[in-house]
């Protein structure tokens, strides 16, 4: 077993109840896990000594306070963080087995497998199919009949189709808000992602839109291993299966939705889930 | 799904190796032209120095100084367009700065919001007419009108005053070095206004909200929170334009009488540096008068370049300042 | 007279000068605009189009003029408009505060407002002293020199105006950052970019200093590119120093040319930036 994760603030140890976190070595079930993750930007340390799974075909919610770093984990998860300098990790993420923080991983092809989607919707300056078939034609040749077939079935699992099918030649930008935001969720899925990242993705929209964006994520994690970060407790509660509470750059707890929800282990994350403090 | 993304990952690996190409080659391509721009700047110096350098190696430092200007027995000298080209310069920053001021403050404080684009743009177009349309302007129209008009008054008046009303003195020729000054104020004020306008709007709305709601007049708003928030900018602004009145060619040429003399009144005839060269260049016989006119644009370059790099380095600090 | 009314008087002193020199500016704006189109009115006749510059004392066209100023703006903004934006894309793209980054950023500023003379002396210099004669080559060289620095700045502002979060959504797809730059950034600032070259042509449509030893002038018509060539701009000035009246009649019809030419694609550009903002 490792050692418990210490936690010098709280001056106590945290101990997670779910049994392969303790071990946080690849698992049946798991389709990542984060090793001993430190997080910098510059000097600061961000992240301190991470750990904990990714379950396939699972939703797992990243909650906390602002500026806890939830969002700076996800943004780990596809190395996006290296279009910046001065931002730098170090520890491990094994997908399926192997270390993607490794250097000289191809970094594209990472990101081809690992989708992200965004807080603010960000559909590109070019026509709805077009959104869609950026991402595919980046790396893979289809006909134009396979094309089509591909960015129908994306927008479908995106709950846009119908919605669009008739103004596919349109630009992305004459979409409303919501409607871009399953824009981009269509553009993530197109390409065949295994892993699912999503950074409050629902944070920008009208309440009706971020139903609808909730029902979108229970049925899309049939298919894929979801992460989420998220402001609102109650969309973690809804939606996920697993939830880690992060707080000031620390995981403070990591277990089922349910148990973190009705019986949290650390009083921190019992302050926070009933809105002590936030 | 899992032999779908191996079948995608082994040519996904090709894919990634030709784009990682991609990457290398536009990287350089963009490196390569961005390296470009200092190599024209380098480029302009090295010509300018070679073209000069005959020139000035026969006449030393005393080419700075000696207004002598004749090719026929090959005696030159930079003074006479040198002052002309401060001259007119210094004529068109007095005219030219309390007028861009006022038009700053017009539309950045008094103008009604809809009438700001509009007035704005037809500043500008005052920067968009091309140098050579000033000039034949000037020359058509402008020169007659100041000789007619505006050069007896001046010298019946101003001209009367002893010492001072030596600057005025002379018969009414029109053209000149005031008139090519006055020219010049006009093509610059644009300039100036559309850099003090920018600079203007970057003081923090707040700031003036406090000093209106202690009951401060507009002008006092201008002239004591304003103008010490943005004095660097402002002073930037005056020297772009100081650059651009430096270096202007075709208004001028029109206008100053081309005449390589140095005289105290300002309503005679003289010459500025880009005028020279605009005027005798294509004519020069003989390699010393060729290589003394660049020489003269030599000078010019060296004097605009210190006058631009100063503009900019004040402006860069105005933005750290605000900022950003 | 009490400190308040003092006040108030020198605000009103301050506030009507502001009027003043605004119409001080408008007024010759107007001035200058008025007698180009009186004076040079006159000459636009079909004749202008159709035949070439005359000897003093008859009568002729600016087609030659015309033709050459057209053939040497359009080889100088081929050259110069991708050259500058690829060096602009260089300093949104790839110069994050390096110190290269930020002399370019710098020396590009400083040519952008250079005097155009001293261009022409480094054209004639590089160009027309070593091929030994004066060329429409080395007049397009020239204008492409201005039109550089015009075009590096609007494309590094219009792309630093794209959101990081439109790269980073790209990125996050697995795109190599040559294609998120050309397929998507640029897609995003694109009309900001024309706007910059449509700018960059109105300020080389009537450049002369630089065209004075480079591109020369011809009396007749020429299509041959490694002669000097006609141009409007030069033969504006040739025509109007000269003593004779039909001459500075063309002058002023090619200055009106010029001018509508100008004015035209300022506002045009003008229209086409503040549409694209309103469009998002």
């Amino acid at each position: 077993m490792s050692p418990p994760q210490a936690s010098a603030r709280l001056a106590m140890p945290v101990v997670p109840s779910d049994p392969d976190v303790r071990d946080p070595q690849l698992v049946p079930g798991q389709k990542a896990v984060i090793r001993n993750v430190d997080f910098f930007y510059d000097t600061f340390r961000a992240l301190k000594n991470i750990s904990l799974p990714l379950h396939d075909k699972r939703v797992t919610a990243f909650i906390g306070p602002s500026g806890c770093g939830k969002s700076t984990l996800l943004r780990i998860l596809n190395r996006i963080y290296e279009l910046y300098p001065g931002q730098r990790a170090t520890g491990e993420v094994l997908v399926d087995g192997e270390n993607i923080l490794a250097p000289g991983l191809d970094l594209n092809l990472l990101r081809a497998k690992i989708g992200m989607v965004f807080q603010k919707p960000t559909p590109f300056p070019m026509s709805i199919y077009d959104n869609i078939a950026f991402g595919i034609r980046l790396y893979e040749r289809l006909t134009r009949p396979e094309l089509d077939d591909r960015i129908e079935a994306a927008l479908r699992r995106a709950a846009l189709w119908d919605e669009v099918k008739d103004k596919l030649r349109q630009s992305g930008l004459g979409l409303s808000g919501g409607q871009q935001q399953r824009l981009c969720i269509a553009r993530a899925v197109a390409v065949e992602p295994e892993i699912l990242l999503l950074d409050e993705p629902a944070s920008a929209l009208d309440p009706l839109s971020t139903q609808r964006i909730e029902e979108l994520i229970a049925e899309l994690k049939d298919d894929y291993c979801i992460a989420i970060v998220t402001h609102n407790m109650q969309q973690a509660a809804r939606s996920s299966d697993y939830t880690a509470f992060m707080y000031l750059g620390e995981l403070i707890e990591f277990d089922e939705t349910e148990r973190i929800f009705t019986h949290p282990t650390q009083k921190q994350t019992e302050d926070y889930i009933t809105g002590r403090f936030g | 799904m899992a032999a779908d993304i191996a079948l995608v990952g082994r040519s996904a690996a090709q894919r990634g190796r030709a784009s990682s190409i991609g990457d290398v080659v536009f990287r350089a391509l963009t490196f390569l032209f961005a390296l470009l721009v200092l190599l024209i700047l380098g480029g302009v110096i090295v010509a300018l120095v070679e073209g000069a350098l005959p020139a000035l190696g026969t006449f030393g430092v005393a080419f700075l100084f000696s207004d002598v200007w004749n090719p026929v027995t090959e005696q030159f000298g930079a003074l006479a367009p040198i002052y002309g080209t401060l001259v007119t310069s210094a004529i068109a920053m007095l005219v030219g700065i309390p007028v861009a001021f006022g038009v700053a403050v017009f539309i950045t404080e008094i103008c009604p919001i809809w009438l700001k684009r509009p007035l704005a743009t037809m500043i500008e177009l005052l920067a968009a007419i091309p140098s050579i349309i000033y000039g034949i302007w000037g020359l058509f129209v402008f020169a007659p009108f100041v000789q007619q008009y505006i050069q007896p008054n001046l010298i019946d008046s101003l001209g009367q005053i002893p010492g001072f009303g030596a600057l005025f003195a002379g018969p009414p020729l029109g053209i000149g070095v005031l008139t090519a000054g006055f020219i010049l104020a006009i093509m610059v004020l644009p300039f100036i206004s559309s850099i003090m306008r920018d600079v203007f709007e970057t003081v923090p709305a707040i700031l003036k909200e406090s000093a209106y709601g202690l009951g401060a007049t507009r002008s006092e708003v201008v002239r004591q929170i304003v103008l010490p928030y943005t004095r660097i900018g402002v002073v930037g602004g005056i020297m772009l334009g100081l650059g651009r009145a430096l270096g202007e060619t075709m208004a001028v040429t029109f206008v100053i009488g081309n005449a390589h003399r140095i005289s105290v009144s300002i309503l005679q005839p003289g010459t500025t540096i880009s005028a020279s060269l605009a005027n005798e260049f294509t004519e020069a016989v003989g390699d010393l008068y060729l290589s003394s006119l660049i020489a003269l644009g030599f000078i010019l370059f060296v004097i605009t370049f210190i006058v631009l790099a100063m503009a900019k380095l004040m402006l860069l600090r105005l933005q750290q300042r605000a900022g950003g | 007279m009490s400190i308040y009314t003092r006040r108030r008087i020198a605000n009103g002193v301050v506030m009507s000068l502001s009027v003043a020199a605004t119409a001080f500016g408008l007024l010759w704006l107007v001035l200058v605009l008025w007698t180009l189109l009186e004076n040079g009115i006159a000459a636009i006749t079909p004749a202008l189009f159709s035949q070439m510059t005359p000897p003093p004392g008859s009568a002729g066209g600016l087609l030659n003029a015309i033709f050459g100023s057209v053939v040497m703006t359009l080889i100088a903004t081929l050259v110069g408009t991708p050259t500058g934006i690829l060096a602009g894309t260089f300093l949104a793209e790839y110069s994050r505060g390096s110190r290269f980054g930020e002399v370019v950023r710098f020396i590009n500023d400083i040519l952008l407002s250079a005097p155009s003379i001293i261009v022409g002396l480094f054209v004639y210099e590089l160009m027309v002293v070593r091929m030994g004669h004066f060329s429409a080559w080395a007049g397009s060289m020239a204008l492409a020199i201005i039109v550089i620095p015009v075009v590096v700045r609007t494309t590094e502002d219009m792309l630093n105006l794209v959101p990081n979060a439109l790269r980073e959504a790209a990125a996050a797809l697995g795109s190599p950052k040559w294609k998120v730059i050309v397929m998507v950034s640029y897609r995003a600032a694109i009309q900001g970019m024309v706007t910059g070259v449509m700018l960059a042509v109105a300020r080389i449509a009537g450049e002369t200093a630089p065209l004075l030893f480079t591109a020369l002038n011809n009396q007749f018509w020429s299509t041959n590119l490694d002669a000097p060539m006609a141009n409007l701009p030069v033969v504006i000035f040739q025509f109007a120093m000269s003593p004779y009246a039909d001459w500075q009649v063309l002058a002023w019809g090619g200055a009106l040319l010029i001018t509508l030419t100008v004015l035209c694609l300022n506002i045009g550009a003008r229209a086409l930036a503040s549409w694209s903002t309103f469009k998002q």
